[in-house]
């Protein structure tokens, strides 16, 4: 009887590995993720996979029948990506085993975060694990793994003060908002795409006194269904750069793969401004706004990564929650690992290679 | 008797000096502590400071029988007595945060330098009836300095938020400066308000300067004119929309230093060659220390 714990792995890119120009070239397109599971899924020493890709993560879960699937998983990602394996290779990392189960873990529970303690990873995980399952992707192995990290996460989020203190873009937003304008409630924002976080930072501006919010989207349907929630407008998403002076600050999230704002776009802009500064939050993995941009004189940007690392300035002060949340997630990991090893041992391999035919059919 | 108003003078403006320093340390204790001062305190400091400098100066006033004007201790004492009574009105207006711990920076550094050095406080000779032409250039001259002192601690205040803000720092110092706009602002304001106290001076000064045209040596003339056409060339250029935010607080805080340093030579000059009086009488015998 083979032990098929033994090739329990993931193999994953994340901020931690990867820095935000890195990061844009590793992540993969809605439709990429969904294509790379059914391939990983195809081949026939992988019986179960999961593909987890977010702004600060491409992680793939899988369980194999042999512990040397790496190569091949490697192989894989860089046929969907376009990226050279050097570039992987030198920005990712390959666990196993309980090694696994604790990495899912902390994620889940926002320890592994770019902003630690967020929530929505956790919902981004939901989200994959669901894609997942809709696809048969998964089976008894990583079902199990992904519905006692979330498990695990809710724990740790009750027993432990992890989200407390923790500050959220929205208010970063606000914060850096007032120290550009001072007042907001002249303000003018433009929301460009209708991404979660991007709707979440607009809600923030509005509760601390914007009034105006326009917000355009490559399908207009949504931006005009967003526009309604704020009480703004929408505009047409090919008129949008030629809008761009009339606005103070532009929250960008869209899913384009190259930059939609560049640097001769705010010229023109600033040119019809009265010395007044632009604020540009880019919250989109790949970039939207050209990082060029930053070098013009009233210009404040800022991404993913400038956001998160001002998120985590209190993090010293948080320092015992997170160390507490993290002895809470190995007790979990542990727990799994021993229900799986004696599940697994308890099973004969061919109930067990039965059983995985049945949930992959 | 004289002796003793003197000493007063000075003690009082000494006392408004220390209470200055007090509301500077005061503040930057709390910044440092990461956390913000009380704005009432600032104020009830920098307010004490200001009635004990008013009452120093007003009593050099009375012993010189004109605006104590006469040298660089007065002149810097004047400076700083007349930046804080802008910051009252500035500061209230707009509620600007940290401009008073600025101000009172500022403002000590500049009254105990003046106290510190005693060459800065030299005897130089009064009159009994001094040209009111001359006063009036002189004192709206030195409140267009302090109006461009409150300019420069303003572009100073916009560039750390600005470098702040270019930088991604989010805590400390940051957090309490007020927003760049609200800064560059007040002053582009100010600044336009300060040329046109200058300016209103320098028109004073010609005036008696026709009527007077061997009283005012080149060194006096040429770093006048020099500080009125670099602070006129900025506000033209900043109305006109040719000169960016950050150039334009650089500009005003280089201007300022320059204002300040032109004023120990021209000082230097002026006592040896004293203005003369309207009335044509002899210099007063009595010389102040």
């Amino acid at each position: 009887m083979s032990n098929i714990l033994k090739s329990l792995f993931v193999l994953a890119s994340t901020h931690h590995e990867a820095s935000l120009d890195v990061r844009e070239t590793i992540a993969l397109t809605p439709e990429n993720v969904f294509a790379l599971q059914q391939k990983l899924h195809s081949l026939k020493n992988i019986q179960e996979c999961l593909v987890l890709n977010t702004c600060n993560r491409l992680e793939i879960y899988g369980l194999a029948d042999t512990a040397e699937v790496e190569e091949t998983v490697r192989d894989c990602v860089c046929e969907y990506n376009g990226v050279s394996r050097e570039l992987l290779d030198t920005h990712s990392f390959w666990q196993t085993n309980l090694d696994v189960l604790q990495h899912a873990f902390e994620v889940s529970a926002g320890l592994d975060s770019q902003m630690i303690g967020e929530t929505d990873i956790l919902g981004q995980m939901k989200q994959s694990y669901a894609l997942a399952r809709e696809q048969n992707c998964t089976g008894t192995i990583l079902n199990r793994l992904f519905e006692k990290s979330f498990q695990a996460a809710k724990s740790v989020r009750t027993k432990t003060k992890i989200a407390q203190g923790q500050v959220s873009i929205g208010n970063i937003a606000v914060d850096l908002g007032n120290r550009i304008f001072g007042n907001l409630n002249n303000s003018r924002v433009l929301l460009v795409g209708s991404g979660d976080v991007a709707e979440k930072t607009a809600q923030s501006l509005k509760s601390r006194g914007v009034a105006d919010i326009t917000v355009t989207s490559r399908k207009f349907e949504n931006a005009r269904v967003l526009a309604h929630k704020f009480g703004g407008a929408a505009i047409d998403f090919n008129d949008f750069s030629g809008q761009l002076k009339w606005f103070d600050i532009v929250i960008s999230s869209t899913a384009a793969s190259t930059a939609i704002i560049n640097k001769d776009m705010l010229v023109t802009a600033l040119r019809s401004r009265q010395d007044q500064p632009f604020f540009l939050i880019d919250l989109a993995l790949p970039r939207d706004v050209d990082p060029n941009v930053d070098t013009l004189e009233n210009v404040y940007l800022y991404n993913l990564d400038d956001l998160s690392a001002i998120a985590n300035e209190n993090i010293e002060l948080r320092k015992a929650e997170i160390d507490q949340a993290r002895t809470i997630l190995k007790a979990h990991a542990w727990n799994l690992w021993l229900q799986l090893r004696r599940r697994t041992l308890a099973i004969p391999e061919e109930t067990a290679q039965v059983s995985r035919s049945v949930l992959n059919t | 008797m004289l002796e003793e108003v003197t000493t007063t003078a000075r003690s009082a403006i000494y006392a408004g000096a220390l209470i200055y320093s007090v509301a500077f340390l005061f503040g930057m204790s709390a910044l440092l502590r990461r956390t913000s001062y009380p704005k009432s305190i600032m104020l009830t400091l920098l307010l004490s400071g200001f009635i004990f400098q008013s009452l120093g100066l007003n009593l050099r006033g009375i012993q010189i029988k004109s605006c104590p004007l006469g040298n660089l201790f007065e002149i810097s004492q004047f400076i700083s007595w007349s930046m804080v009574l802008l910051y009252f009105i500035v500061g209230t207006a707009f509620s600007l945060r940290l401009l008073g711990l600025f101000t009172a920076g500022l403002a000590s550094c500049l009254a105990l330098t003046s106290l510190i050095i005693p060459g800065w406080d030299t005897p130089y000779p009064t009159s009994a009836a001094v040209n009111p032409l001359i006063e009036l250039h002189a004192s709206l001259a030195i409140f267009s300095y302090a109006i461009f002192a409150i300019v420069a601690l303003i572009s100073l205040m916009f560039l750390i938020q600005q470098h702040g803000l270019k930088e991604k720092q989010f805590r400390g110092l940051y957090q309490y400066l007020p927003s760049i706009q609200i800064l560059d602002l007040v002053a582009k304001r100010l600044l336009i308000t300060g040329v046109t106290v200058l300016s209103t001076a320098l028109f004073f000064g010609i005036a008696f300067w026709i009527s007077y045209p061997e009283s005012v040596p080149l060194t006096k003339l040429l770093p006048t004119v020099l500080l009125w056409i670099g602070y006129s060339s900025v506000m033209v250029l900043r109305i006109r929309k040719r000169l960016g935010t950050r150039r334009h607080a650089i500009a005003s805080i280089a201007l300022f230093i320059f204002a300040i340093a032109s004023l120990w030579p021209v000082q230097s000059v002026l006592s040896k060659n004293p203005a003369p009086a309207k009335v044509g009488k002899a210099p007063d015998e009595s010389m102040r220390r």
